[in-house]
């Protein structure tokens, strides 16, 4: 008997490099349009305040990366949706950008699974 | 499957709703520079320029982040208070708009001090105490740790508080009590400082030998309820104790926990021992609020058996007189602001020149990112001045005042031409309740009582709730702060709380486990912050002063010892719960036995 394993694609991973307190903002602002699964990681940034001068000292070092899985259509809305939550558009804020996944993995619905079977 | 010419649902979606334009990165790149050899040439990094609307952006949620941050210490009380008089004793605050001026000076000055103390001292504080432990034997190291003990105290910026209560004491009720907060009030500040540092040599000593706490406590405790206890029954020295146990609260602030922690777990994970650091600051904060009480006393002893009370009256009586002097014609450094600025300076500087000393002659390290500490320090001296400032116009003004009007809910006083506005039993349960509320709300808006109820939740599995520490801490100190308002009315001494506050402290100490020793021990540090203490100090003077009796110390004091037994208590009962349900899973495990 063959074993069953179910990989998903057409998935893209998101992740945004942000200053300190905005990487719950960022997950908020998934959650309010039913995104899930989002990770916090705690990060050091370096050279935003070098090209900043004096404004440097506004920036915060210290920075979070969110990543978060989305599906390869849905992509554009989600990166829109965090650039503007994140403030992005303000110097110093942080970046974002998004890589096709090959593959991932993780549970599945049995409804949906049938619907792919055989 | 998706047909060859199909558009994908989300692009249709996305070119119907937005304007998407295309930019190369290579735009954002630095241009390379390459030399005749095709080597790359080193280049700065290109600075960016920005339009004046780009630098406000920058700014504001940089500015508002840290503003918000303390005006939700300061506004939410300064409106209680406000209010309370305005609607309870009827009467408006007087000077509002100096008093709101000088509450913005201490929003104004906190908001730079914390930001100064994170960009400027702490990054000092972690290089010390990581490389300090590698390059120094332990006998060095603990040496530095004492000395930095006593420099942080001198920069806690609730001990200027402690300078302005002593404007308002009378030489001639109290001369050694106004003689220790005006021509000693140096050596006040250093005993105190002396005794926090030997708390942190004795804290970092017991994490690395992993020393119970307990029996410590008891060390510390006894020799300074002794003390206690004989200068409670010196006439002359009777109304030291309060002043003395009321510093032990003013120490424990923003600038000591963190300098003090970051040399403590530096010694800590340079021994290995880094794993369990999250008990680590448990411990140095206690012993940093009884050492302090323990050295005051031994001043006022050594005041008692070197100069008479009748030197001090003398001496005070010269000290009014130059000052008259002095206030006709002042001197720059004597007019109001700028005693206050000097003040500051001369809080930080001294601190900023050891830690310096430390770094460059004794280690030779070097600052990364100097621009930024540098930065720092200037923003924690101008933050210091400015928050002195409205020390003295803002905080100790109303604390002052509404202090005074309280005593007209029961008593008949100057100020109020109705007074008093109740009946004694009502007046006085009025006052009675406007502390327990003050105690319970300003507790509850610290932030570090949040911090320490996340790391307990974590540290006991969830079976010490957050909202159940702050909770319990909460309604220990608001207890505490109004016993200590029914002192003053009833005027009794302070030794009538604190004997049988420590002792049942102490039994429960004894009865408790070694993680809700700490943490109870503890918590009554991390309650008094740079807003509250010189709030509760000079409301307590100024409530003092308008009762007449003389001396308005020990509010601080009993609200330390509140929720030393609210949390052991509520410890213990968190343990027999444990217990209990153990015991009965046990009990069910070997019936499900039997039956099997």
């Amino acid at each position: 008997m063959k074993r069953s394993f179910t990989t998903l694609t057409e998935a893209t991973l998101i992740t945004a490099v942000v200053q300190n307190g905005f990487g719950e903002v960022i997950t908020d602002a998934l959650l309010e349009v039913g995104i899930q699964g989002s990770t916090i990681h705690a990060a050091m940034g370096v050279g935003i305040r070098e090209r900043l001068g004096a404004l440097g000292v506004a920036v915060d070092a210290e920075r979070e990366v969110v990543t978060v899985m989305v599906s390869s259509d849905e992509v554009d809305r989600i990166f829109e949706r965090i650039f503007l939550a994140a403030k992005l558009d303000i110097p110093g804020m942080g970046f974002m950008y998004a890589t096709p996944l090959l593959q991932a993995a993780t549970y599945v619905p049995p409804s949906i699974l049938s619907k792919y079977a055989g | 499957m998706a047909k060859k010419n199909a558009i994908r649902f989300g692009d249709y979606i996305q070119a119907m709703a937005v304007d998407t334009q295309k930019v190369p990165f290579q735009e954002l790149m630095p241009e390379p520079l390459f030399d005749r050899h095709g080597n790359e040439h080193p280049q700065r990094v290109p600075k960016m320029k920005l339009g004046g609307g780009d630098v406000v952006k920058v700014l504001q949620p940089y500015l508002s982040t840290r503003f918000i941050d303390q005006a939700k210490a300061v506004v939410p009380l300064a409106l209680y208070l406000a209010i309370f008089q305005y609607a309870i004793l009827q009467t408006p605050v007087l000077d509002a708009s100096i008093i709101s001026g000088g509450l913005f000076a201490v929003m104004i000055g906190l908001m730079m001090f914390m930001e100064g103390l994170k960009l400027g001292l702490m990054p000092f504080g972690e290089v010390i105490g990581n490389t300090l432990p590698r390059k120094l034997p332990l006998a060095g190291v603990l040496f530095i740790a004492f000395l930095l003990g006593i420099g942080v105290t001198f920069a806690e910026p609730a001990i200027g508080a402690l300078q302005v209560a002593g404007s308002l004491i009378d030489p001639v009720k109290a001369p050694y009590l106004f003689t220790l907060l005006n021509d000693r009030s140096g050596a006040t500040v250093l005993l105190v400082g002396l005794g926090v540092g030997l708390a942190a040599v004795l804290g970092t000593v017991r994490f690395l030998r992993g020393w119970s706490l307990k029996p410590l406590i008891f060390m510390a405790l006894t020799p300074t309820l002794i003390l206690s206890a004989i200068a409670f029954n010196d006439p002359e020295l009777i109304l030291i104790v309060g002043l003395a146990w009321d510093c032990g609260a003013v120490t424990t602030g923003p600038v000591t926990v963190p300098l003090v922690l970051a040399l403590g777990v530096g010694v800590a994970s340079a021994a290995g021992k880094g794993a369990d650091s999250s008990l680590s600051g448990f411990g140095i904060v206690t012993l940093a609020s009884i050492f302090p009480v323990l050295g005051v006393l031994c001043l006022s002893f050594f005041t008692k058996y070197t100069v008479s009370s009748e030197t001090i009256i003398a001496a005070a009586a010269e000290i009014k007189s130059m000052a008259e002097l002095a206030a006709s014609q002042p001197e720059w450094y004597e007019v109001s602001p700028w005693t206050e600025v000097i003040l500051g300076v001369r809080a930080i500087i001294p601190l900023v020149i050891f830690l310096a000393i430390v770094l460059f002659v004794v280690l030779r390290e070097k600052m990364k990112n100097a621009f930024i500490t540098y930065y720092g320090i200037i923003l924690a001296v101008v933050g210091m001045c400015i928050f002195n400032v409205g020390l003295t116009y803002g905080l100790a003004k109303l604390g002052d005042q509404s202090g005074g009007l309280i005593a007209g809910a029961f008593a008949s006083i100057d100020t109020i031409s109705a007074s008093p506005l109740y009946s004694v039993t009502v007046g006085v349960s009025i006052a009675a309740l406007f502390a327990w509320v003050l105690g319970l709300g300003s507790t509850l808006a610290e932030p570090a009582l949040n911090a320490l109820g996340l790391t307990v939740q974590n540290l006991t599995n969830g079976a010490f709730k957050k909202s159940m520490l702050m909770g319990a801490v909460a309604f220990g100190v608001a207890t505490g702060i109004m016993l200590g308002v029914l002192k003053l009315i009833y005027d009794f001494h302070i030794m009538y709380i604190l004997i049988p506050g420590y002792t049942l402290a102490l039994i429960l100490t004894l009865l408790s486990t070694e993680e809700f020793v700490n943490v109870g021990w503890d918590s009554a540090g991390v309650t008094t912050g740079p807003v509250t203490v010189p709030l509760v100090l000079a409301m307590g003077l100024g409530f003092g002063n308008a009762l007449g009796s003389t001396e308005g110390f020990g509010i601080l004091a009993s609200a330390s010892i509140g929720p030393i037994v609210a949390v052991l208590t509520l410890g213990l009962y968190v343990q027999f719960k444990v217990k209990r349900e153990e015991r009965r899973l046990e009990r069910e495990l070997s019936q499900e036995g039997e039956i099997a």
